[in-house]
């Protein structure tokens, strides 16, 4: 069993659950305007908040400016949120329309400056194998949403639902995306297999 | 969190491949440094002055509200007032008696009927000849 461990919170609020800050507790004295619960918000949440939004764009620099994006966003709804809710959700549909909007300025910006050009969505230097580069290729032949869902299901672990809201779809829509997503990824690796 | 897979086993190594590819950074003193910049942005947006100017924009909403509805009110009362204070002076005033707005023409009709009584029994030439007509 975990030892609890306590936190001094100002406004006299102690909080503390199996050695985690409370949330709910974080929230409301983020409410009031402390920023050390908000900084504390962040340090619990940055690392999921930096999965939901490297699932949608394209690139690592775009998910921390997307995680930026996203935390300030929720800074500003603060006030709106009622504590008694699950943070977390909220935080990452948040997230994913920030990285929903990310993507959408960049295909405009791309669009207006390099129509011709093709993007090269994953750079990863330390790739080496033939695996991985086809991975990345067959990613590139999902549409933002299949590769969006594949990722946050098989890497991230959301569920159908966590992802249908996140991303403003349905579940069944979400679902389905993931059978195609799966099902293009097969047909392409199926080649790459006979080949290694 | 994940409530099934569809992958194979033979796909493990397509997921492994997809982690690897999605892979957060490791090390605490990125996400250090992630956390820094967040709570500096957020900092700005707690110090600009837009920020004071958000939190009067609703009660300034509330009061411009407010402020419109007793005005309305207020215009209201001071149209029904007038339109009291000149039905009670038009009821009270003595200055115009109701009856001279009528009497002209009931005296103007009487005295066309008696003009037209008398003036049959005086000799005049108007009367002859409306009574040579007849």
């Amino acid at each position: 069993m975990t030892a609890a461990t306590s936190m001094e919170l100002p406004y006299g609020m102690t909080s503390y659950t199996d050695g985690r800050p409370d949330e709910k507790a974080l929230v409301v004295a983020a409410q009031r305007g402390v920023s050390e619960a908000f900084a504390q918000l962040v340090r619990l949440h940055q690392r999921r908040a930096y999965a939901v939004c490297r699932a949608i764009v394209l690139t690592h620099e775009d998910a921390e400016d997307a995680v930026q994006e996203g935390f300030l966003h929720a800074f500003k709804a603060l006030d709106r949120f009622l504590p008694d809710q699950p943070f977390g959700a909220w935080l990452y549909r948040i997230m994913a329309n920030a990285s929903l909007d990310l993507v959408r300025r960049r295909k405009v910006r791309d669009a207006d400056e390099l129509p011709e050009a093709i993007p090269m969505p994953f750079r990863d230097p330390g790739e080496s194998d033939e695996l991985r580069r086809r991975l990345n290729l067959a990613l590139t032949k999902l549409t933002d949403r299949q590769r969006s869902v594949i990722v946050l299901h098989d890497v991230e672990g959301f569920t159908h639902g966590e992802i249908g809201e996140m991303l403003g779809i349905p579940e069944g829509t979400a679902r389905s995306d993931l059978h195609h997503a799966r099902a293009s990824l097969r047909k392409i690796l199926k080649d790459v297999r006979s080949d290694l | 969190m994940s409530d099934f897979r569809l992958f194979s086993s033979d796909d493990d190594e397509v997921v492994r491949g997809l982690r690897s590819l999605y892979a957060a950074p490791a090390g605490d003193a990125y996400w250090n440094e992630l956390e820094a910049r967040i709570m500096a942005r957020v900092s700005d947006v707690e110090l600009g002055w837009w920020t004071e100017l958000e939190r009067w924009v609703r009660p300034a909403l509330v009061a411009a509200a407010a402020l419109l509805l007793t005005a309305g009110i207020a215009m209201f009362r001071a149209h029904q007032d007038e339109s009291d204070m000149a039905v009670e002076t038009m009821l009270t005033s003595p200055s115009v008696p109701v009856s001279t707005a009528i009497r002209p023409s009931l005296d103007n009709d009487r005295e066309t009927r008696i003009r037209y009584l008398f003036g049959c029994t005086n000799q005049e030439p108007s009367c002859s000849a409306q009574n040579s007509k007849r």
